[in-house]
């Protein structure tokens, strides 16, 4: 096992998460309710885009509000490939995430380079850019009217796999980005670019594998959720209320670490589907409420609130401060303490 | 004797501002080279030159025979020309050998385990393996101006810019710094180019050094000769004390 594995597996995390899929791949032949079976399949989706949003915002620190632009583009050319060219579902999704990927570096590549808050900013105008130009562009989306795919309710049962297989596959890029020799570059480019430099690391280059990984995600899970609605209009698909949910995601859990905003990403569908039941006019404004809340009181979301119950509570384990303050939080923290171990050994 | 690292003319314009112009130097296998000037002469202008971070408005660098002018710093670094910061810029979110591991993994060309364990071995070359598991915000200033040459030296460079590493310490951890320097290159081999305020140390150290004064080069040669140079006490105190 050890040998297949790079070194920066931990097998005790692999078998844990194993665990779990399995659980969750079993779960609906057990309860059988179609209702919880809906929801889990939101919120597997959820969390793929979360960890998606996340390499970027925070991994590397560059906060998106414009991460609907590749979801809403993904779902749209998935849509229409199959709709209109016959693709089968699997290949229009991944084509439409490749498109949505390069789609990101168009735009990205430039504006990446942008230091401080202008990056966010610039995403804030290619989301709503993108948004205008997919609602005129009738042969792609069908205009404000939309789009509608075959219903097909067999079909809709069994995405729940396939958003297992999403989640799955994202968490598990989630660990390798932060855990492989990469993660330490990315961290380094996340807190001192020209640093980073000059130190050898190509910040340009990771930050462009990261941006297209990330938007190449985003696209596969509007694809995803093209077919598992089978109708999808621009206004919602490309709307800055989701490119927030993106955010309010990650936040939620904590930013830049590993799970956090797979956390996040459940807490989320579970507010949403409450408050969009309650305040149907004013979830927009709670999301930003919410934020803010987060940022002033936890900046490291749940991950930070955990991390502080557990130095609270177990100080013997020695989780740092400074831990706890930059993103690194369960993976330096336990990765400094592994190395403990092996140098002990 | 062959040059590890040349600049041939190297200008810099900020605006209507020359912080550098027409800058030669040459750093030989195995030397102490010092840049010395007074502030705002241009030493940290012509060291972002050479290594990379900023291009140069004319001119040439060469690591050996190979032309290196306007490669980004992060292939600059990679070929072999690494510098610290005179303000120190640790990376806050990662431990203090992670800071080392990152840059040996980027340039020493070793794999994983050997990078971390090149990190470890500079940390213990500049005394700070005890401190390898804690973050930079736990260091003193000293100790991060350390961190900042163990993490240069673990791009195992060819040569080596030291932007004032000195300065801002007390005289104890400044003498020890001096003899730092001195085994960078004794036990490493290392080319050093060095700035710094602190005559002692460019004295103790440097066995020729070059002046930079507003942007142009005013003097060279050894140090004890260069300290009597009238245009460099000119430079440095005004007029009436030349
Ligand atoms: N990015 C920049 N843009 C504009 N002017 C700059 C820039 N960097 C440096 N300068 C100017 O260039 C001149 C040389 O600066 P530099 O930092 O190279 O001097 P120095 O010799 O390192 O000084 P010190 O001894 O104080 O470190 C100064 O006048 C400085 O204000
Ligand atoms: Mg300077």
């Amino acid at each position: 096992m050890k040998r297949i594995l790079p070194p920066w597996v931990r097998p005790r995390t692999l078998i844990a998460v194993a665990a779990a899929a399995a659980i969750l791949a079993i779960l609906p032949l057990v309860h059988g309710n179609r209702y919880w079976h809906n929801q889990l399949t939101e919120t597997l989706l959820a969390i793929a885009t979360a960890l998606a949003w996340n390499w970027l915002g925070g991994y590397l620190g560059q906060v998106s509000f414009g991460h609907a632009a590749m979801f809403g583009l993904g779902g749209f050319i998935a849509g229409r490939m199959q709709v209109s060219l016959g693709v089968p579902m699997i290949a229009a999704w991944i084509v439409a995430g490749v498109i949505a990927g390069l789609y990101a570096l168009v735009w990205g590549h430039p504006t990446l380079r942008l230091r401080g808050p202008y990056f966010s900013i610039a995403t804030i105008g290619v989301g709503e850019a993108t948004r205008l130009i997919c609602t005129y562009w009738v042969w792609l989306t069908g205009g404000s009217s939309g789009m509608s795919l075959p219903v097909q309710v067999q079909l809709k049962y069994q995405l729940y796999w396939y958003a297992l297989a999403l989640a799955l596959v994202a968490l598990a890029v989630s660990y390798a980005l932060r855990r492989s020799p990469l993660g330490l570059a990315l961290l380094a480019i996340k807190s001192d670019v020209d640093a980073a430099g000059d130190v050898g690391v190509s910040a340009v280059r990771l930050q462009d594998l990261v941006l297209f990984l990330s938007g190449m995600t985003m696209g596969v899970c509007g694809g995803f959720y093209a077919s598992y609605y089978s109708f999808i209009e621009p206004g919602d698909m490309f709307g800055f209320a989701r490119s927030i949910s993106f955010v309010l995601m990650g936040v939620i859990g904590g930013i830049g670490t590993i799970a956090g905003p797979a956390i996040g990403a459940v807490i989320f569908v579970l507010l949403r589907n409450s408050l969009i039941a309650t305040y149907p006019q004013l979830y927009l404004g709670l999301y930003g409420l919410l934020l803010i809340f987060v940022i002033l009181f936890e900046p490291l979301g749940l991950t930070g609130l955990y991390v502080r119950i557990l130095r609270r509570a177990r100080p013997d384990l020695g989780v740092t401060g400074m831990a706890a303050e930059e993103s690194a939080v369960p993976a330096t923290g336990a990765g400094a303490a592994r190395v403990e171990q092996r140098e002990a050994k | 004797m062959t040059a590890v690292l040349r600049a041939e003319g190297l200008s810099k314009r900020f605006g209507g501002l020359k912080a550098n112009d027409n800058v030669s130097l040459s750093l030989e296998k195995g030397q102490i080279l010092g840049l010395i000037g007074p502030n705002g002469a241009g030493k940290s202008t012509c060291f972002a030159m050479l290594a990379g971070s900023i291009p140069p408005t004319s001119g040439r660098v060469f690591l050996g025979e190979q032309q290196i002018t306007g490669l980004p710093a992060f292939r600059v670094a990679r070929a072999g020309v690494v510098r610290t910061h005179q303000i120190v810029r640790p990376f806050a979110n990662l431990t203090v050998i992670e800071n080392c591991t990152v840059a040996a993994a980027q340039c020493s060309g070793r794999d994983d385990a050997g990078s971390r364990e090149l990190a470890r071995e500079m940390l213990r070359f500049v005394g700070l393996e005890k401190r390898r598991n804690g973050y930079p915000a736990g260091l003193t200033l000293a100790q991060r101006k350390r961190l900042e040459m163990a993490r240069a030296l673990s791009c195992a460079p060819k040569a080596l810019l030291l932007d004032e590493v000195i300065a801002g310490v007390n005289p104890v951890e400044a003498r020890d710094m001096v003899a730092l320097i001195r085994r960078i290159r004794d036990e490493q081999g290392i080319s050093i180019l060095m700035t710094e305020h602190v005559m002692a140390a460019v004295m103790s150290l440097c066995e020729h050094v070059v002046v930079l004064d507003a942007g142009k080069l005013i003097a060279a040669g050894a140090p004890k000769e260069v300290v009597q140079n009238a245009a460099v006490i000119e430079a440095y105190l005004g007029k009436k004390h030349a």
